[in-house]
């Protein structure tokens, strides 16, 4: 029995569950997949300033920028804080910035109009026909280290995690949610688990999970697709200074740099399989080469998809001008069913907000009296604000995988093993991930494929797109689990879901890449 | 539209597939553990040192620039340009004494030339060795090239009027080690030019190429007297229209490919003109020219294809120039490293690393039993007789010796 | 630099051609980019339908030793394939279950041999299997280095301790009657390899690595030491920049390092290899070859070049250069009367001659014997 289930394994599930457990409640999370696999995982990750929604959105503005202020105390190893620029170009018309600028300072986010000399000299890669820039404090967030250390969080504080578990039916006693059916998608195993209260935090799924209890969210499914260039183009986040539209943000993150997105309204029946058709990925360098000119010669490391969970608000065929506000729903009072709630809408960025908003549901359902605490207690692993700080603290001289490794995990990097050739062994090499590393992973992060493996260590997300590593780290995988034979179908998967990614973009140097990993699997290896 | 019609990146680095076959051919990571290797050290380290300069690992001074990484790439990554360009951004720390020494080879060379019988007696002596050894670092294995007590500049400016006389003309890049060390090398080229009709003139005034200063992290000197070499190279090919002669690989390749690529110096309207002695002789005689060699010369020649003509890609010349030679029995060595890499094997440090990377070549020469051994880099030279006992010479000092 | 033949690409295609034609009298260069795809060479030549004596000639006098049986070979992950010819290294077998019983040995901390899915593949046909690991402290040394635990790094070192492996092998079997190593051995020489197998006194089968492979880098190493000691021009680090065309046949060619310096020759053969070794080069709007701007076979629509399913044929890898019967590659719809197009840059434009490997030779020796009887 617990005090309250969280359905979604996504950042707001993931929220939510931390901050259930640090009122003292007794949680279950349930996922159907792996972690941050929806829209936490397929976004920019861009740490928003709240600058992009000051003038249309003033609510999600001032949200925005309260919450990029606290993600930087309690989050810092997720996080990037690059800055960034809100560039016009010639083509743009230079009296928005005045509206734009006075917008933000009323949203609270600070917003300087700098000479675009100064920009240029900030930013190398902005468009050098910039008539206009404005500095705000956007940044960069690694949204599946986010989402892990939330849920890290959240276990050591006593929360169960079941991943790869799908809830096929809820169990009601009248007119109230009792508890959830499940089945694990690996095993085929089936559950039953029981709660007072039950969150719906499945984002876009949240419909479908919301119609299995027999209550209706209007959802809006809106498919945004992005591109991943090979390396950081630009070391700060470069936006246009408008009203926002189509593939008008790059972002640095991590190794590489992203642009997006697009927008468009796909049938429910989609989601599970968005693909990035060749206009989408043609709009995106049309327009990403007018924020950085070098984008139209810089090789693409794959293309992407993911689907916001908007919530209906009118007919716009778009989506753009929906809020992106956050909707908690308590079904008791909107639907009269007890013991179910929805929390939905919002972004990456509010995911705290939203996970306060819906513990307090909880809470006040249970009876509970307890403060939220997560502006204040850091994440585990962010506990120190630099990496650099964190691994000269661990080791006197950090190789090249010690560093990468204290940038993934932050202070968490300290129960790394290493030494030895077992432990440091580079298994990625584009992205410098040990064995210790993955041991790490597979020990401590419930990873039970090469894919999650991937959202907890970064490998495979290099240059070489698994190329390389997939085979080293499968090796490592199914010492762990045992099992060559699921280890085999997993390294193929982990293979297709790479080439889904590449194919969109292939050509130039992606092809020639796509041609040996083709050659090495098939005709050297023997997949 | 033009998008993504091409893509480029500083240095090739993101035409980098990982097949990592530049490892295979690295020297120094055969021998020296604490090197990353190139594949680590130049495209891979790019894209960290891109996300964060604290990503930049020191260990990178074990490149020694030999840019075998470079020619075994199948992607056209310029892996060592990459690596000593990171070094050059990145690398902040002061060099030694030492290295600075080793850097200046013209300022030691202008030094310690009037006084060469009194220096040359003392760095071959073992209490001065142990003694740089212990102080400087430097190798006591190590003996520093002679210093001759004539430059070669003094003997060419006296033979000026002569030269001058030459319907055909060309300006010769002697580099510090004709100058300083061995004279007769330059004597040589002259000789065979003059054989072709060709006079040779010094230019204005050249200073060192600064191959040492750059790989001893002195970037800023180097750029410096590199703008100044430019400088006196467009006088003589863009004023005087001529050609301007190297007998050094490392000399030739650091003025047509490391300006442009490590200093950011243009040198494109004369970076065709330079070129190496081999090439220009070569061309002379498919263009119909003769030379006149003795009748009963004869000698087992081994070529080595030093790394950086080898990235030249003009070991071709001299291989083509050598085996013209009547009389000559002609090998060609495997492509090594000889393990020397300029100052690199000077250095204590590298000394044991420097001897394991150039046994196979050593072990090749020894097999083969050669007169004498053909190459043409100083540095390679002195390793190979240092190591073999085997004499070595330039390919030029050898067609010189044969000419009748 | 005049030559009568000049072979951009210096791969298994190029060298092939060049041993065949500089062995045949003919003074020949090879120009080449870097190194090749011999460095990731499976140790089987595909689609050999007969076993080709002139190829198995033309190798043995390089020091190559090959071998002709139709059979199956073991695959790194365990599988098994059809092969035929194949290099010394590889073992061809009847059927797959090639031993009742086999010890399969990786090497301490060495993460590119999948010995674990070597055994479950191996178990798969009936036979029983053991792992072990030895650990060598030769290897320590470059274990300090994290990402040179790789295959020649290693082979470096096993071919200097050939007689301790020996001795550590066979201290591991009991009643096996078959043993599955690594192909860590014989980078320099594959004498190291009959020296495995003389003294271990049951079957040895070597099982690949990841890339680069250690055969493969022997193999190129051979061919080229061959090629020059027939005279051949190996010029290892340039660049064809382009062709100099005089109605429809090439003059010239013009180089990176030899600026304008033009090498000419009779005939040119072009074996610059796929899409990875840029003889083939691709944006959204098309495939190109680059070099002589040859006719390339390819779909317009970009779509159409991928098949979403990695584990299914490709599209891309089907294009080409497009050729005449005699291997003339084609421009602008006519044959260039002195270049012939040979290897991965056929892609799958000429399927009768096979792909990869026997591709690549095959091609090699139609295109040489072309340029012979023209002589």
């Amino acid at each position: 029995m617990f005090d309250v289930i969280i359905i979604g394994g996504g950042i707001t599930g993931a929220g939510t569950q931390r901050d259930c457990a640090m009122r003292g409640l007794k949680t279950l999370l349930i996922e159907r997949s792996d972690i941050a696999t929806g829209a936490t995982g397929r976004n920019h990750g861009l740490l928003h300033s709240g600058a992009r929604y000051a003038v249309g959105d003033a609510e999600s503005a001032e949200e925005c920028i309260r919450e990029n202020m606290i993600l930087r105390k309690i989050a810092a190893h997720c996080i990037d804080e690059t800055d960034g620029l809100f560039i016009t170009l010639p083509e743009d018309d230079l009296a928005y910035q005045k509206t734009f600028v006075e917008s933000c300072r009323k949203a609270g986010i600070s917003a300087e109009i700098i000479d675009p000399e100064l920009a240029k000299r900030l930013e190398p890669s902005v468009n050098p026909e910039l008539i206009g820039a404005v500095r705000v404090p956007d940044g960069s967030v690694d949204p599946f280290r986010l989402c892990a250390a939330n849920m890290l969080d959240a276990k050591m504080r006593g929360g169960q995690v079941r991943l790869h578990t799908e809830v096929t039916g809820f169990i009601k006693e009248g007119d109230t949610v009792v508890g959830v059916r499940t089945r694990n998608l690996q095993t085929g195993e089936t559950a039953e688990y029981f709660a007072p209260v039950i969150v719906n935090a499945g984002g876009i799924w949240g419909h479908g999970i919301a119609e299995l209890a027999g209550v209706n969210v209007g959802m809006f499914p809106a498919k945004g697709a992005l591109l991943v260039f090979a390396h950081r183009v630009n070391n700060m986040v470069i936006n246009r200074c408008r009203k926002p539209s189509n593939a008008d943000i790059l972002v640095p993150g991590d190794t590489v740099c992203i642009i997006g997105t697009t927008s468009d309204r796909i049938p429910f029946e989609d989601c599970d399989n968005v693909a990035v058709t060749p206009e989408e990925v043609n709009l995106l360098i049309t327009e990403g080469s007018k924020l950085a000119p070098s984008l139209s010669s810089t090789r693409i490391l794959r293309a992407y998809a993911g689907v916001r969970p908007l919530v209906s608000a009118d007919n716009d065929p778009s989506g753009r001008n929906i809020s992106r506000g956050i909707v908690c729903l308590d079904h008791e009072v909107r639907d009269g069913l007890k013991g179910f709630v929805t929390i939905t809408g919002g972004k990456l960025m509010t995911y705290r907000l939203m996970a306060e908003m819906a513990t307090d549901m909880v809470c006040k359902k249970l009876g509970v009296n307890e403060v939220c605490k997560t502006a204040e207690v850091p994440l585990p692993g962010s506990e120190e604000k630099s990496y650099e700080d964190v691994a000269k603290k661990i080791w006197e001289n950090p190789t090249t995988a010690q560093k990468a490794a204290a940038s993934r995990h932050g202070t968490a990097v300290a129960a790394m093993p290493t030494g030895g050739r077992r432990n440091d062994a580079l298994i990625c090499e584009c992205e410098e991930v040990s064995a210790g590393e993955i041991k790490k992973a597979i020990e401590h992060m419930d990873v039970s494929s090469l894919t999650d493996l991937r959202r907890r260590t970064r490998i495979g997300m290099g240059t070489c797109q698994g190329e390389f590593c997939a085979c080293r780290a499968a090796g490592l995988l199914a010492k762990a689990h045992g099992c060559i034979e699921r280890e085999r179908k997993d390294l193929s998967d982990f293979l297709q879901e790479r080439w889904k990614g590449n194919y969109p973009i292939g050509w130039g140097d992606t092809l020639r890449e796509a041609e040996y990993t083709q050659w090495v699997y098939k005709h050297v290896l023997g997949i | 539209m033009n998008l993504q019609e091409f893509t480029q990146s500083k240095y090739n680095f993101e035409e980098c597939m990982k097949c990592t076959v530049c490892t295979a051919y690295c020297p120094v990571l055969q021998v020296n553990p604490l090197y990353p290797g190139p594949k680590q050290a130049g495209p891979d380290g790019e894209r960290l040192r891109l996300k964060d300069p604290f990503f930049f690992n020191y260990a990178l001074k074990y490149c020694m620039n030999c840019k075998r990484c470079e020619v075994a790439c199948p992607s056209g990554v310029k892996v060592a340009d990459l690596i000593q360009a990171a070094r050059i951004k990145h690398d902040h720390s002061k060099p030694k004494l030492r290295d600075r020494m080793l850097a200046s080879t013209d300022t030691m060379g202008s030094l310690a030339r009037p006084l060469a019988p009194v220096v040359n007696a003392t760095i071959g002596l073992g209490v001065t060795k142990s003694l740089l050894d212990a102080t400087l670092k430097i190798d006591k294995h190590r003996t520093f090239p002679k210093y001759s007590g004539r430059s070669f500049e003094g003997w060419l400016k006296r033979h000026a009027k002569a030269q001058a006389a030459f319907p055909e003309q060309v300006a010769y890049f002697h580099g510090c080690y004709v100058n300083y060390n061995y004279p007769q090398l330059g004597k040589d080229l002259v000789k065979v030019l003059n054989a072709l009709g060709v006079g040779v003139q010094l230019l204005e005034k050249e200073k060192c190429c600064s191959i040492a200063l750059i790989t001893n992290g002195m970037s800023g000197k180097a750029t410096k007297q590199a703008t100044h070499n430019v400088g006196v190279l467009r006088k003589a090919i863009i004023d005087k229209g001529l050609k301007v002669l190297t007998t050094s690989s490392t000399c030739s390749l650091t003025l047509r490919d490391e300006y442009p690529g490590l200093l950011g110096i243009d040198n494109s309207d004369i970076r065709g003109a330079i070129q190496i002695a081999v090439r220009y002789i070569y061309e002379k005689l498919e263009g119909g020219a003769k030379l006149e060699f003795k009748p009963d010369y004869h000698k087992k020649i081994a070529y080595h294809v030093p790394c950086h003509m080898e990235r030249l890609g003009w070991g071709v010349f001299s291989e083509k120039l050598l085996r013209s030679i009547p009389g000559v029995e002609f090998t060609l060595l495997d492509s090594n490293c000889c393990g020397i890499a300029g100052t690199y094997g000077f250095k204590k440090e590298n000394y044991e690393a420097s001897q394991k990377i150039g046994e196979p070549l050593f072990n090749q020469i020894r097999e083969v039993n050669p007169d004498v051994v053909a190459c043409d880099c100083e540095t390679c030279k002195w390793q190979i007789e240092m190591s073999t006992g085997y004499k070595v010479m330039n390919p030029i000092s050898i067609l010189a010796e044969a000419l009748a | 630099m005049r030559f009568d033949c000049v072979i951009i690409g210096g791969g298994l295609a190029g060298l092939t051609a060049g041993l065949k034609l500089q062995s045949k009298g003919l003074d020949t260069a090879i120009v080449s980019t870097g190194q090749n795809a011999l460095h990731f060479f499976s140790g089987s030549f595909a689609s050999m339908q007969e076993a080709p004596a002139e190829i198995i000639e033309l190798f043995s006098a390089a020091g190559i030793k090959l071998h002709y049986e139709k059979g199956v070979r073991l695959m790194p992950l365990g599988t098994f394939r059809d092969a035929e010819l194949s290099l010394e290294d590889i073992e061809l077998f009847k059927a797959p279950k090639f031993a009742k019983k086999a010890l399969v040995v990786n090497l301490s901390g060495f993460h590119d041999f999948f010995a674990s899915f070597l055994a479950e593949g191996l178990e798969k046909q009936g036979i029983s299997c053991q792992i072990r690991s030895i650990n060598f402290p030769e290897l320590e040394a470059l274990a300090k280095s994290p990402s040179e635990m790789r295959s020649v790094q290693i082979a470096r070192i096993m071919d200097r301790i050939t007689d301790k492996v020996i001795r550590e092998v066979r201290m591991l079997l009991s009643d096996e009657d078959a043993v599955v190593l690594p192909q860590v051995f014989g980078l320099q020489d594959s004498a190291v390899i009959e020296q495995l197998r003389k003294g271990i006194p049951v079957r040895v089968v070597f099982a690949g690595t990841l890339p680069p492979s250690v055969p493969g880098i022997r193999t190129q190493m051979l061919l080229k030491r061959r090629y020059e000691a027939l005279g051949g021009t190996f010029m290892a680090s340039d660049e064809v920049l382009k062709a100099h065309l005089y109605e429809g046949r090439v003059h010239s060619i013009a180089t990176r390092n030899l600026d304008n310096h033009f090498i000419e020759a009779d005939n040119f053969i072009l074996a610059t290899g796929g899409y990875f070794s840029k003889g083939l080069r691709s944006n959204p709007f098309g495939i190109s070859e680059p070099i002589f701007g040859l006719d390339v076979r390819f779909d317009e629509n970009r779509s159409a070049w991928y098949n979403p399913s990695f584990a299914a044929d490709q599209p891309y890898m089907k294009y080409g250069v497009v050729t005449d019967a005699s291997l003339h590659a084609l421009r602008e719809g006519k044959a260039l009367e002195n270049v012939f197009a040979i290897g991965s840059i056929l892609g799958g434009t000429r399927p009768e001659l096979g792909t990869g490997a026997g591709l690549a030779i095959r091609s090699a020796l139609e295109a040489s014997n072309q340029i012979l009887n023209i002589k």
